[in-house]
């Protein structure tokens, strides 16, 4: 699971943040004096190296800006090994270029390590640009389905009403 | 088919739920308009310059007993019911506006052109002139009569130091005796406090029964003055500071206990929903999600309620139990003023201590 406001353990160091991601698997005694097992804290450390963090293992989590707390929060989900991971708009509360790079973080976890990702997003140029499967809701119903390829102007006034205008016409 | 919203709707308005609800604006008013005729009586007994049975003018305490009570709850009564039954043309009635809202085309208008907004502000003035009276305020008294107290006041600040080293002696204990407390307090709240929050006791019915429990427990704890539990203690361990340890200890539980457990149900639920979707465990979640940040906190409250143990503890050592005020109770019972005004200023000195480190303390961790 990834999150708009990251949800990062604020006090805690980024690699306990990380090593968060284990709880399901740890041991109950070990885990409440906050120690994880040796393989444990080399996998959570090449994670965040993958996430571009490496050195900030130390850094307490509130230390860090929004861009390397969703990064945080990315590598907290690759600890996870989940199958599924949902994101509930992971580049909400970040700047344009910020966005893209957390984006290819999570295009990363789908191409390299094979998770299926279901990830919301307000901004139709991120969702065209990684996006294989486009489902659009409205007021939590349905309103259209399809690929990057099929989805065109019309599209747009679909989903988002008559008057609607899209924000720049590059994208279309 | 129905939304949720209009499920909870729908019950909030079953007949049975609105007539609980007129009945309890009824009592409301039956109340608020009963205390208005009671005072108004109590005021005109007392500026009627009848005379009591010893030809005195009559107490406070007489007039409270003259007062026609089952007239005026009949009355009351009447007037409430009226005013229910004539909300329209009345305007909403007190009652009726704490319980089921005002009316839509009263919402705006100022207090001064509701019939209810007069009424509140009769209320509070009745009240005000009754307690004057009642609490017996003799303003002229308090301002010209200082004399009298002037040799305390004389004997405070001029104290003498027969009594400067026993003084210091017990306020070591003194001061010893409120960080025990506060020490066996802590792990005892700790635990208590995720029992009594909210947001963590709603799941199960075992959960919340806990909650109702541990609240319910702590409220009446904390409504049992120190003073009382110390003398408890007393007949129990004996005289002496052991006593006044388990007093503020039992005082100090349920105060943080309550003070903790707010903390818990003010805290941030983003981290707690984060480590709850990577499949941890309840304790786990509570380790990671919860703990780190009501840790802060904590200490704060458990430093400033040290600060609170140690000013309480005098009063402890009035009746036995140990410290700094069994040796400050018989000297304000003969009137050593001197040897008083030095126990007071080791006790205010060490008061304003604990509160300039407890401050800085407490900005330092949160």
């Amino acid at each position: 699971m990834i999150f708009q406001q990251f949800n990062l353990v604020k006090r805690h160091n980024v690699l306990t943040n990380v090593l968060s991601g284990s709880l399901g698997r740890a041991g109950l005694f070990s885990s409440a004096m906050l120690r994880f097992s040796e393989y444990e804290r080399n996998k959570a450390r090449a994670f965040l190296a993958r996430v571009g963090l490496e050195g900030r293992e130390s850094s307490r989590a509130d230390a860090l800006s929004g861009g390397q707390q969703q990064r945080v929060a990315i590598a907290r989900a690759l600890m996870q090994e989940a199958r599924l991971v949902l994101a509930d708009e992971p580049v909400a509360s970040l700047d344009p270029a910020l966005r893209h790079s957390i984006m290819r973080h999570i295009e990363d976890l789908n191409q390299k390590e094979g998770m299926t990702v279901i990830c919301t997003l307000h901004d139709i140029d991120l969702v065209r640009r990684y996006a294989t499967r486009l489902v659009a809701l409205r007021a939590g119903k349905k309103v259209w389905e399809g690929t990057a390829e099929e989805f065109g102007k019309d599209t747009f006034r679909e989903i988002y009403g008559e008057d609607a205008e899209p924000a720049s016409n590059s994208m279309i | 088919m129905s939304t949720a919203r209009e499920r909870i709707l729908a019950q909030q308005n079953t007949p049975w739920k609105k007539g609980v609800r007129r009945l309890q604006g009824l009592l409301l008013d039956t109340i608020l308009i009963l205390l208005v005729l009671l005072m108004v009586e109590f005021l005109m007994l007392a500026f009627s310059g009848e005379r009591g049975p010893t030809g005195l003018l009559l107490t406070p305490e007489e007039i409270l007993d003259l007062l026609s009570y089952p007239w005026l709850v009949t009355v009351a009564f009447l007037l409430a019911t009226l005013w229910n039954l004539f909300y329209r043309g009345l305007g909403t009635s007190p009652g009726r506006a704490m319980v089921r809202g005002v009316m839509e085309e009263e919402k705006f208008l100022p207090w001064t052109q509701t019939f209810r907004g007069w009424f509140t502000v009769l209320l509070i003035q009745l009240t005000f002139f009754t307690g004057w009276l009642i609490t017996e305020v003799q303003l002229f008294t308090f301002l010209t009569k200082f004399s009298k107290a002037s040799d305390i006041v004389r004997g405070l600040l001029n104290p003498s130091a027969e009594v400067l080293h026993q003084g210091l002696v017990l306020l070591v204990q003194t001061i010893f005796l409120a960080f025990m407390a506060t020490a066996f307090a802590i792990p005892m709240a700790f635990a208590l406090s995720f029992f009594a929050a909210r947001n963590l006791t709603r799941g199960t019915f075992v959960s919340r029964t806990a909650y109702t429990i541990v609240r319910t427990i702590m409220n009446l704890t904390r409504a049992v003055e120190p003073l009382v539990w110390a003398l408890i203690f007393i007949s129990w361990v004996g005289i002496g500071p052991f006593a006044g340890v388990l007093a503020l200890l039992v005082h100090s539980v349920a105060a943080l206990t309550k003070l903790y457990s707010e903390q818990i149900e003010s805290i941030d639920t983003g981290p707690v929903e984060a480590i709850t979707a990577t499949g941890a465990s309840t304790l786990q979640v509570l380790r990671y999600g919860v703990v780190p940040q009501i840790i802060p906190p904590f200490l704060s409250f458990t430093i400033y309620r040290w600060d609170i143990n140690v000013r309480m503890s005098t009063i402890i050592g009035f009746v036995g139990g140990g410290g700094i005020g069994y040796i400050l109770k018989p000297r304000v019972d003969l009137g050593a003023w001197g040897e008083v005004g030095t126990l007071v200023m080791l006790i205010a000195v060490t008061v304003w201590a604990m509160d300039i480190v407890s401050a800085k303390v407490r900005e330092r961790i949160v």
